[in-house]
């Protein structure tokens, strides 16, 4: 049974809400006005009961983005897991219909899990050649003042997105859990934050292109060059060089080209310095 | 008498009954089969150009990085391919993989290494002419990008590997790559490099127990970091590596 349900489909030439619904500890908002008026966008909050996901919440959602359609899902505040009870997991889940010639953003605010939190997340697309997405997943270490820096016990958050309901075109499932073999703190090394965004279709293009090219300027004046040896090094590099870079971020295109669909990935780290 | 004869030749002789496949086993392992694995350094000169690594420590560090992330969203495929060395199977993995490995530059390294790769074991391990048979077809076909995990354990498969030698070759050679890209940055000699090399094997054999035996749905990221750094080689101005 799904906590939650949402269809937007086009109504006297409007994205519009036609059917809402949602259960505890789900909650949506849905304001009529968000945006500037010319433009037409559903914007919904999701929110949870007591501003977090508790121990052992199981929080399923579907949403129906109608041809022609554009939507926002969104949050109030970061969504914060508590910590774990018992080993029991806590559980959110989407699936998104995306229909043709429509657009999804999907952009809430980060993850925040607790100390011993464990967490499951999963996300489902499904799209046309034609639809568009905006998808930002992102995690920071944890509760940074009171010292809880990737101090959670378990964190999977899957991203799937499927083109025409079975063709596999984005397949990505992180998992960052305590481990004694490599431990998870070190794996993150100094970085606070991880972010991974995907724009997927004809209309985000020219932001495609763009993000591409800023990302590639951004890195190319972080790289050192062809490494000296490492004693040498430390003298001769400025300052600037002789630290990993605050943020790290890679671009790359995914989806076969004859499909026209043109994706893009980005992974930022982002160290405790950045402000977000 | 002669039977006390016999009872000592066959104390002699080892207990697995398939030597020839030891040979095809080592063959496979050894960086002289022509399969292009030294074009790439797992993201290893991306880490060094971004300062991720900045000491011997550090490429400890970085490698035992690399092979836990290998083992949590490779060896699935490797175990999966071996079990069922079959034309569909491998259809299926390769285009599951393709959609899984989202960072470009590890994609078309896997694609490159997977081709490689099924070329030489068609070629080599001409007793087994389904191997070529199923690469003329996969080629015709153009739905398949051979990306290296499913071909490693599809041929690891059909030589009548065990499904967990196969998953511990896997990542025997990903140790065997990364290090010798290492030696060859020249960020650590010859001599050091392969005791470093002897000094992971105790957590490389951890990791591969624990990533070992698991279905594709199970695949996943273990050491996102690596991802962002191996995508940020094709920033680099000047590279000695593909990826």
């Amino acid at each position: 049974m799904e906590t939650g349900k949402i269809v937007i489909e086009k109504v006297r030439g409007k994205s519009t809400v036609t059917k809402s619904f949602s259960k505890y500890p789900l909650k949506f908002i849905i304001p009529r006005k968000v945006g500037p008026s010319r433009v037409d966008a559903v914007w919904i909050y999701a929110l949870t009961y007591g501003g977090g996901i508790v121990s052992g919440d199981d929080i399923s959602c579907k949403l129906e983005i109608g041809a022609g359609c554009t939507a926002v899902l969104t949050t109030q505040a970061s969504t914060k897991v508590y910590k774990s009870l018992g080993s029991k997991c806590s559980e959110q889940s989407l699936e998104a219909e995306i229909g043709s010639n429509s657009m999804l953003v999907l952009i809430p605010d980060p993850v925040t899990c607790f100390s011993t939190a464990r967490y499951f997340q999963k996300q489902v697309f499904r799209v046309r050649s034609d639809s568009n997405l905006v998808l930002v997943d992102w995690i920071t270490s944890g509760r940074h003042e009171s010292g809880e820096k990737w101090d959670f016990t378990h964190y999977k958050s899957t991203n799937n997105i499927f083109l025409e309901s079975d063709q596999p075109l984005f397949l990505d499932t992180v998992l960052l859990e305590q481990g004694s073999i490599v431990p998870l703190a070190e794996r993150m090394q100094d970085y606070q934050v991880i972010a991974m965004v995907v724009l997927l279709g004809p209309m985000l293009r020219h932001i495609q292109g763009q993000v591409q090219e800023d990302v590639k300027r951004m890195m190319a004046k972080q790289l050192q060059g062809s490494p000296a040896r490492w004693d040498r090094q430390m003298k001769s590099n400025t300052r600037d060089f002789a630290n990993k870079p605050s943020l790290i971020a890679s671009c790359s295109a995914f989806g076969q080209k004859v499909h026209l669909i043109e994706a893009f990935s980005m992974f930022l780290s982002l160290n405790s310095q950045k402000r977000l | 008498m002669e039977i006390d004869m016999e009872r000592n030749n066959n104390r002699k002789r080892p207990a697995s009954t398939d030597l020839p496949l030891q040979w095809s086993q080592w063959q496979l392992l050894d960086s002289i089969l022509p399969t292009g694995g030294f074009a790439h350094s797992s993201g290893l000169e991306a880490a060094i150009q971004t300062r991720v690594i900045t000491g011997p420590e550090d490429l400890h560090t970085f490698v035992v990085h690399v092979l836990e992330n290998t083992g949590s969203l490779l060896l699935p495929f490797v175990y999966t391919a071996s079990k069922s060395p079959s034309a569909d199977t491998l259809c299926k993995l390769d285009r599951m993989l393709d959609a899984m490995l989202t960072n470009e530059v590890g994609r078309k390294a896997s694609v490159a290494q997977g081709s490689a790769l099924m070329r030489v074991a068609a070629s080599v391990f001409s007793e087994i002419p389904l191997l070529k048979t199923m690469r003329d077809n996969f080629l015709s076909s153009g739905a398949v990008s051979f990306h290296h995990a499913p071909i490693f354990g599809l041929v690891c498969g059909l030589l009548g590997f065990e499904s967990e030698t196969s998953q511990r070759a896997f990542m025997f050679i990903t140790l065997r790559d990364v290090i010798s890209a290492a030696t060859r940055l020249n960020i650590v000699g010859p001599l050091g490099a392969a005791a470093l090399q002897h000094q992971i094997a105790h957590d490389a054999e951890a990791i591969t127990e624990k990533w070992s035996n698991r279905g594709v749905e199970e695949a996943c990221q273990t050491v996102p970091l690596l991802d962002t750094v191996q995508g940020c080689h094709g920033y680099l101005f000047s590279r000695l590596f593909c990826s």
